[in-house]
């Protein structure tokens, strides 16, 4: 090591002057930013987008290596819209979300939260970055508005990948409602946006519900699997017509409610009800889990 | 044990906790006051006070488990306190613990980065929470830590001494007033445990306060100016490191004939100033008189083949000594019957 600078030590701004590094300049996007950068610096971030973009690729190859089957409506038992697909591109971006949604999309975005605290006290940077000037309550959002964003770049590669892919095997032609009735080419993908943006606001609350078990533990994997393990338990426990009391006020019974986006009108009332419980739980769970973090003695 | 010592346990027992060390109209700039940390049913600190002054290059000595990095994680605000509270350079922590993270940068237990990131982009990363970093001064800091040349490497592939240097780099960041630094010399070789200690030392000179967490005694002793003795989560002893080691003033002799050799020291130094250790007799004598003991050594026809200074108190001894830890003794022994044992059977 060589020696100290004259001016390193005792001068408070010494380190301000020069040119600042790039990519962290700007005070109010800076722990986004820093959030955002440490999540392209793992793998397992560009494993999850790849599968995400697999989903609407292998779904359109499926489909039409079947097409010779039957496709009428309801006829194939699939997941919703999936029987549709044949035949119309339109469709594929909201059948590989129906396929991805009761699922994969919780786990991607339980994977994703569970790590951001927890992951970072595995590896021990949590102790690194409590040592700097950051509220923890900021950098608790900045995870969970990065988390969401992930997310969000996510829901984009199965709707482009969807239209691209659905486009590619099928054509994109007018869709029809549930009602019956028919929508342009623009309109349908105006409302698909709208179902994404649902799905995405549906996925908040296992984002949030994952990194309140990230900051309960120091272990991603446990914080993974106990966010997976709540949302699996309680789609088991409102599937009893005895507990049908508890499907109004849990948030998984709202998951599949985009579908009334394609009656014609919108049913706007299970949807409006879905947000709102996605947004109180989304509020709850992620103030609770700044309340403990706000707590937590950092031991790892 | 010297006097300061001495006079510090003593002070310690009358008041039932250490005297609070004078600034001498210093700024203070890390205060800890009836900090208290308890887990469960363990108390890992006990009602600390202690002072930190500015420019000090301080101690934080004790043993595995005394509790340094416990203080540690209160001071820089990781851990909540049980009661009491610490002051990093004017700012309450807990309470005002943003304000005080401003003036304080370092590492506790081993420093942790991204590892799929390079030396410079997690100093980026990391240097950026504290406001603006430029692209000069991570240069600078690299260059003080000697990873300059591994700036872009990524930091998974580094050895523990290199994270320990990149801690020590992205803790000079910001230059700030006080460093908080967690034995940062474990895992380094030889040479890199004196190229960190100098520059602990030239940040001293130039009016950095450093808080060296250690369980080294010379470590402190070669680069503190001040120092404190953490024991079960209380100071047993503290005061300028000058005063701190105990003196040791013995001296281990090597002759032709021990037997000899033996009787004519103890006739010198008396029969207990003299024992005999692994074919070595050891004198407690100081220096001064060695010349007078090989005069007569000589004179009694005995060659004298080496006189060298016997090996300075551990600190783990020193640790006995000072908390008069002597149900150590009873398991020490216990144990050398053990292996007594175990060896008659094998013969």
């Amino acid at each position: 090591m060589s020696a100290v600078p004259a001016d390193a030590p005792a001068s408070s701004s010494s380190g301000a002057h020069g040119s600042t590094a790039p990519g962290m300049r700007g005070h109010a996007w800076g722990p986004l930013r820093r959030e955002w950068i440490k999540l392209l610096f793992q793998r397992r971030s560009y494993l999850i987008w790849a599968g995400m973009l697999a989903i609407p690729f292998l779904v359109s190859l499926a489909l039409k290596l079947a097409g010779s089957g039957p496709h009428e409506n309801g006829g194939g038992g699939g997941p919703a819209f999936l029987d549709r697909v044949l035949g119309n591109g339109m469709y594929v971006p909201l059948a590989s979300l129906s396929a991805l949604l009761p699922f994969l999309l919780p786990m991607a975005a339980s994977m994703v939260a569970g790590y951001m605290v927890a992951g970072e006290a595995e590896l021990g940077t949590l102790r690194i970055i409590l040592l700097r000037p950051v509220k923890r309550g900021s950098m608790l959002l900045s995870k969970w508005v990065v988390a969401m964003l992930y997310l969000a770049v996510g829901f984009l590669l199965v709707l482009v990948g969807g239209v691209v892919f659905g486009g590619l095997f099928f054509g994109l032609h007018p869709m029809v409602t549930l009602s019956g009735t028919t929508l342009s080419v623009v309109h349908g993908l105006g409302l698909t946006g709208l179902v994404f943006l649902y799905g995405l606001a549906a996925m908040s609350c296992m984002v949030s519900l994952a990194l309140l078990f990230s900051v309960l533990t120091d272990s991603s994997l446990t914080a993974l699997i106990g966010a997976v393990i709540f949302y699996i338990v309680v789609q088991i426990v409102i599937a009893f017509s005895y507990f049908a009391w508890l499907r109004p006020w849990v948030f998984p019974n709202y998951f599949l409610e985009y579908v009334s986006f394609f009656r014609d009108p919108i049913y706007w009332t299970p949807i409006l009800k879905g947000l709102a419980s996605f947004g109180a739980w989304s509020f709850g769970l992620t103030l609770v889990a700044y309340l403990l973090f706000r707590r937590k003695d950092v031991l790892s | 044990m010297t006097q300061a010592v001495a006079e510090a346990q003593t002070q310690s027992e009358s008041t039932g906790r250490p005297e609070q060390q004078n600034c001498s109209g210093r700024p203070v700039v890390l205060s800890t006051h009836a900090l208290t940390k308890q887990f469960g049913t363990l108390l890992a600190v006990d009602a600390l006070d202690m002072q930190v002054c500015r420019g000090d290059v301080f101690g934080f000595l004790g043993p595995n488990g005394a509790g340094k990095t416990t203080v540690i994680r209160l001071v820089l605000g990781l851990i909540h306190p049980t009661s009491g509270h610490a002051e990093v350079c004017g700012h309450r922590v807990p309470g005002q613990l943003q304000g005080a993270l401003r003036h304080v940068a370092g590492f506790v237990d081993d420093p942790t980065f991204y590892p799929l990131m390079s030396a410079r982009r997690n100093l980026r990363l990391l240097g950026s929470m504290s406001g603006p970093v430029s692209e000069e001064r991570i240069d600078e800091v690299l260059e003080i830590a000697g990873l300059r040349e591994r700036s872009e490497s990524r930091v998974g592939g580094f050895s523990h001494g290199m994270k320990q240097r990149l801690g020590i780099a992205q803790a000079l960041l910001h230059s700030p007033e006080l460093i908080v630094l967690d034995e940062p010399t474990s895992g380094l070789d030889p040479r890199g445990m004196k190229d960190v200690r100098e520059l602990i030392r030239e940040l001293g000179a130039s009016g950095t306060t450093v808080f060296l967490s250690s369980h080294l005694l010379h470590e402190v002793e070669q680069v503190c100016t001040r120092a404190v003795i953490l024991n079960r989560g209380r100071i047993v002893v503290q005061g300028p490191v000058s005063e701190l080691r105990p003196q040791n003033d013995a001296v281990k002799v090597l002759t032709d004939d021990q037997s000899r050799a033996a009787a004519t020291l103890r006739a010198q130094f008396g029969a207990a100033g003299v024992i005999e250790d692994d074919g070595f007799l050891v004198v407690q004598a100081g220096e001064e008189t060695v010349p007078e003991m090989v005069r007569r050594l000589v004179a009694d026809g005995l060659a004298v083949r080496a006189v060298v200074p016997a090996p300075e108190q551990g600190l783990e001894d020193f640790f006995l000594e000072l908390t008069g830890a002597d149900d150590a003794k009873p398991a020490t022994e216990s144990r050398r019957r053990g292996i007594a044992r175990v060896l008659g059977r094998r013969r």
